[in-house]
């Protein structure tokens, strides 16, 4: 992909990336803030599945003890992956196996990831009647192939 | 270079930057995509969904009622938009890519939305 981009598409991905893990850490930021409750995918999921107030508290519960067991993600070693590979593709020659780290990053990020999911579902399924957990069921699939109905 | 064919090279660099990719593939990645009003520069939320335009040598981006663009690693901008800028933003919006889910549904997931614009 590197030969293959003008170095101002190589910027602009670069940006991109950048960008990207900003906005995702700004998104999960308010996730875990508790004086935002609204703005969090529990408040999302009380909306689409239409969950009562005793469900909520009950899930929110849930969370909040089993959130404890998720590792905790260093934010500092993925920005500096990211550092690391901005400055190697802005290069002429980039080679992907030289980025020490990137691995290392990259089961950080997607171990706590998977962990984060597997509590949240772990906390919700119990409290949700058959029908809001098959819409659920749905929605986490919906979710594992990246599609919301429309994609190209 | 079509609107399609671009997507479908964003879609495979992002794969082959990986980090990218997982950015995306977990759990709370970018339920929201949204800027905080108004801005001098471009947000990083603008940035990740709005496909620049190339003008000397360098990524682009109208926001604000102006040209921005980064240097150096910081962002700057023309205070005279440059006739070319201009032409080109005459020929339609920049291409946006939503994130959102559709009423309130999960996050698709990287590059799972939908283009915006059109150019």
């Amino acid at each position: 992909m590197h030969a293959v981009l003008t170095p101002p598409e190589r910027a602009a991905l670069i940006d991109k990336v950048e960008a990207h893990w900003s906005v995702w850490q700004k998104a999960n930021a308010e996730e875990a803030d508790s004086a935002n409750p609204e703005g969090s995918r529990l408040a999302m999921l009380a909306t689409d599945l239409g969950l009562t107030q005793d469900q909520v508290a009950k899930i929110r519960a849930g969370l909040s003890e089993g959130m404890k067991a998720v590792p905790r993600l260093d934010p500092q070693e993925i920005a500096t992956h990211i550092q690391a590979f901005g400055k190697a593709f802005r290069g002429e020659k980039f080679d992907a196996k030289a980025l020490t780290g990137a691995n290392s990053a990259n089961a950080h990020l997607a171990g706590w990831g998977a962990a984060h999911l597997a509590h949240f579902v772990e906390a919700v399924s119990p409290v949700l009647t058959p029908d809001q957990r098959a819409e659920f069921a749905q929605r986490l699939r919906e979710h594992s192939v990246h599609s919301n109905g429309g994609n190209e | 270079m079509s609107l399609g064919n671009q997507t479908r090279m964003l879609r495979r660099l992002a794969c082959a930057v990986g980090l990218s990719a997982l950015l995306a593939a977990t759990p709370g990645c970018v339920p929201f995509i949204a800027y905080d009003g108004y801005d001098d520069y471009p947000p990083d939320a603008y940035v990740a969904t709005t496909a620049p335009v190339y003008f000397e040598g360098r990524p682009m981006y109208w926001y604000g009622n102006r040209w921005s663009y980064r240097e150096g690693g910081r962002w700057n901008h023309y205070d005279r938009e440059p006739p070319a800028l201009y032409q080109r933003r005459m020929q339609g919006p920049p291409v946006r890519r939503s994130y959102e889910p559709p009423r309130g549904r999960p996050a698709a997931g990287h590059f799972g939305g939908r283009p915006n614009g059109r150019r």
